[in-house]
């Protein structure tokens, strides 16, 4: 196993050099200086352009700009930020906060939601309930998300006023009081939601799936002869043959999730890196928008990683393969 | 047929209908997927007669200008649907942007197609090196994260080419990917037949067993493929452009008249500027997503339906 995390890690490696070199590349076609942020844009003495450029090194060769802007990210230096006029670090720190917040509540909800209902789906295939839940999973795997999170806006924060339709928090409350905290979730549920509605349709087909096939099998059949419960039979035999798969999932959803906050983040305006993406690229701000873009390259990487890891250990004969 | 074939012993007198014949009439049979056809073939015919079609909707068919006097009319007699925050008919608007939308689709879904099927097919009938080259590229590619980089690439890329274009080339090139990988696992699995070795030994040149024997056998899976592909990237031009990095803004299609909803006010107290767009694209995905099912029902052999 260790052999085998060992080699998919060390695998990993000449990707991410490929995904770093492509991402220096298009920094390097943005206009103005999206590498470092240090020019000033609105400066257009080309003296001034010139000796900046010469004391950046922009006038050495392509490889030891590489090697400088590499080590300079590796070391958390991710340039400077033309609009804010702060380091880019700091932005980014500012509001990774809030992405991850929202990140790991739509796991959350995504996982609880799938087991509940791809347990009472799969122990009761083909009635009135499991029909009703394949119909929620169709319309969650075709509706796009954002066609689903405006529509949710509309009737959940505009027509019910269950929920906020922006922000993350109410402005008006102090930090660390539990009032703040409950601001916090009640914000963050929406997005949230339509953020893990495909993986929650997915992961309940699968699972129902999982588990009619798995009733089918033989040890199932011993354990009823011996007389134990039906109940058990699910929750205990077939579940943890059931769960492992689902598990691996994770991974991918790290990967999904980066694509599905830029969106989300956007409907419901919620203040993290996807929103500050958005905003980078319309402010011509291309330094952040060049070191989002490496880290969120970065974070879908680690998250295959993480996948064919967690594969790894679920299926020994991966391992080999 | 069928029964012919379950009792076997009975003896066959007409010509047993071919694989296309038998996943034709699956299809036909399967009520889902013909709504969802002659859905899709209206939205089709609808939004090419465009042209045709405007000046008898509306009195204001013109797609771009602006209209002070008419600002955010909600639907009746003379705008079916209203009229948007800049006083221009929204079903006149709703045919054209289908235009856009649909050509967006298709375009890119035809790169992905030929870019992944190229790929997939000389990777699995080549193996070896040129197999673990091609397949460390395709990774490669499916490792950017899509929508960053198609909004980088945009970004870059804009005032150099014509904005719609750069959108459908961008989609196209970051998308084919998982197509090349399909078509390679069934490549490999394909030539192991005898009648491949057989076409091999007697000279025939690669291109033209990939071309004349393999790919016609793993048709059915790029079209199944390409169905939902066409769904999976009209919705990548509606939401780029949703986002407002898509098609460029002046251009109207689903997307950039979806975009309309960013604006709290319109999204609260104007549905009837944003659900049309929103109602026609969830409608469109469904209906292929429908028919991609019902085409890989009908073109598996195992299926029963």
């Amino acid at each position: 196993m260790l052999k085998y995390t060992l080699r998919r890690v060390l695998g990993m490696i000449p990707m991410l050099f490929l995904v770093s070199v492509v991402v220096f590349f298009l920094a390097k076609a943005m206009p103005g200086d999206s590498l470092s942020g240090e020019i000033d844009p609105t400066n257009t003495n080309p003296e001034y352009q010139e000796e900046m450029r010469e004391k950046l090194g922009y006038n050495d060769p392509v490889y030891m700009q590489y090697y400088r802007w590499v080590t300079d990210f590796m070391s958390g230096d991710f340039g400077k930020s033309t609009r804010y006029k702060m380091p880019v670090a700091d932005l980014i720190g500012e509001k990774l906060p809030n992405t991850i917040f929202l990140a790991l509540t739509s796991l959350l909800i995504t996982y609880v939601l799938a087991f509940a209902m791809g347990m009472y789906s799969g122990r009761k295939p083909y009635t009135l309930g499991d029909n009703l839940i394949a119909g929620f999973n169709y319309a969650g795997i075709a509706i796009p998300s954002f066609v689903a999170g405006v529509f949710a806006v509309y009737f959940f924060a505009f027509k019910l006023n269950w929920f906020p339709f922006a922000g993350s928090v109410d402005i008006e409350i102090d930090k660390g009081t539990i009032d703040y905290w409950i601001s916090r979730i009640h914000h963050v549920m929406l997005p949230a939601f339509v953020l893990g509605m495909f993986s929650t349709a997915s992961y309940t087909q699968f699972l129902r799936n999982d588990l009619i096939e798995n009733s089918r099998k033989d040890f199932v059949r011993t354990a009823l002869a011996k007389g134990t419960p039906m109940g058990k039979i699910y929750n205990v035999h077939i579940l943890r043959n059931s769960i492992i798969p689902l598990v691996t999932f994770l991974g991918f959803d790290i990967a999904a999730l980066v694509g599905g906050a830029i969106i989300t983040e956007k409907i419901f305006t919620y203040p993290g890196i996807g929103l500050l993406f958005l905003d980078s690229v319309n402010n011509r701000d291309y330094p952040t928008v060049m070191a989002i873009t490496m880290m969120l390259s970065a974070m879908v990487l680690i998250g295959n990683l993480i996948a064919d890891i967690l594969y790894g250990i679920v299926d020994p004969r991966i391992r080999l393969g | 047929m069928t029964t012919n074939a379950a009792t076997g012993a009975v003896k066959r007198t007409e010509k047993s209908a071919s694989p296309w014949a038998i996943a034709r009439r699956k299809f036909l049979r399967n009520k889902l997927a013909m709504a969802s056809t002659v859905f899709l073939i209206l939205v089709i015919i609808l939004t090419l007669m465009a042209p045709f079609l405007a000046p008898h909707l509306s009195p204001i068919p013109d797609i771009t200008k602006v209209n002070i006097s008419k600002m955010s009319i909600p639907p009746n007699g003379d705008h079916l649907l209203g009229t948007d925050k800049s006083g221009r008919d929204v079903m006149t608007r709703l045919l054209y942007g289908g235009r856009i939308s649909l050509l967006v689709g298709a375009s890119a879904t035809a790169i992905v197609v030929v870019l992944g099927t190229i790929v997939g097919s000389v990777a699995g009938f080549f193996g070896g090196a040129v197999d673990s080259l091609l397949m460390r590229f395709t990774d490669f590619v499916l490792n950017f994260p899509f929508l960053v980089f198609v909004i980088v690439l945009n970004t870059i890329l804009f005032g150099i080419v014509d904005g719609l274009w750069v959108l459908i080339l961008v989609i196209g090139l970051l998308s084919w990917g998982g197509v090349a990988r399909i078509v390679r696992s069934k490549v490999l699995a394909e030539k192991e037949n005898e009648y491949v070795l057989a076409a091999i030994s007697i000279g025939t040149p690669p291109a033209k067993v990939i071309i004349k024997h393999l790919l016609p056998n793993v048709l059915s899976t790029i079209i199944v493929q390409s169905t939902l592909l066409f769904a999976s990237l009209i919705v990548a031009e509606t939401g780029l452009s949703y986002l407002g990095f898509g098609v460029p803004q002046e251009t109207p299609s689903w997307g950039n008249m979806l975009a309309f909803a960013n604006e709290p006010d319109v999204l609260q107290g104007k549905p009837w500027i944003w659900m049309p767009p929103a109602l026609i694209i969830t409608a469109t995905i469904l209906s292929i997503n429908f028919i991609g099912e019902g085409l890989k029902d009908a073109l598996n052999p195992k299926s029963q339906r």
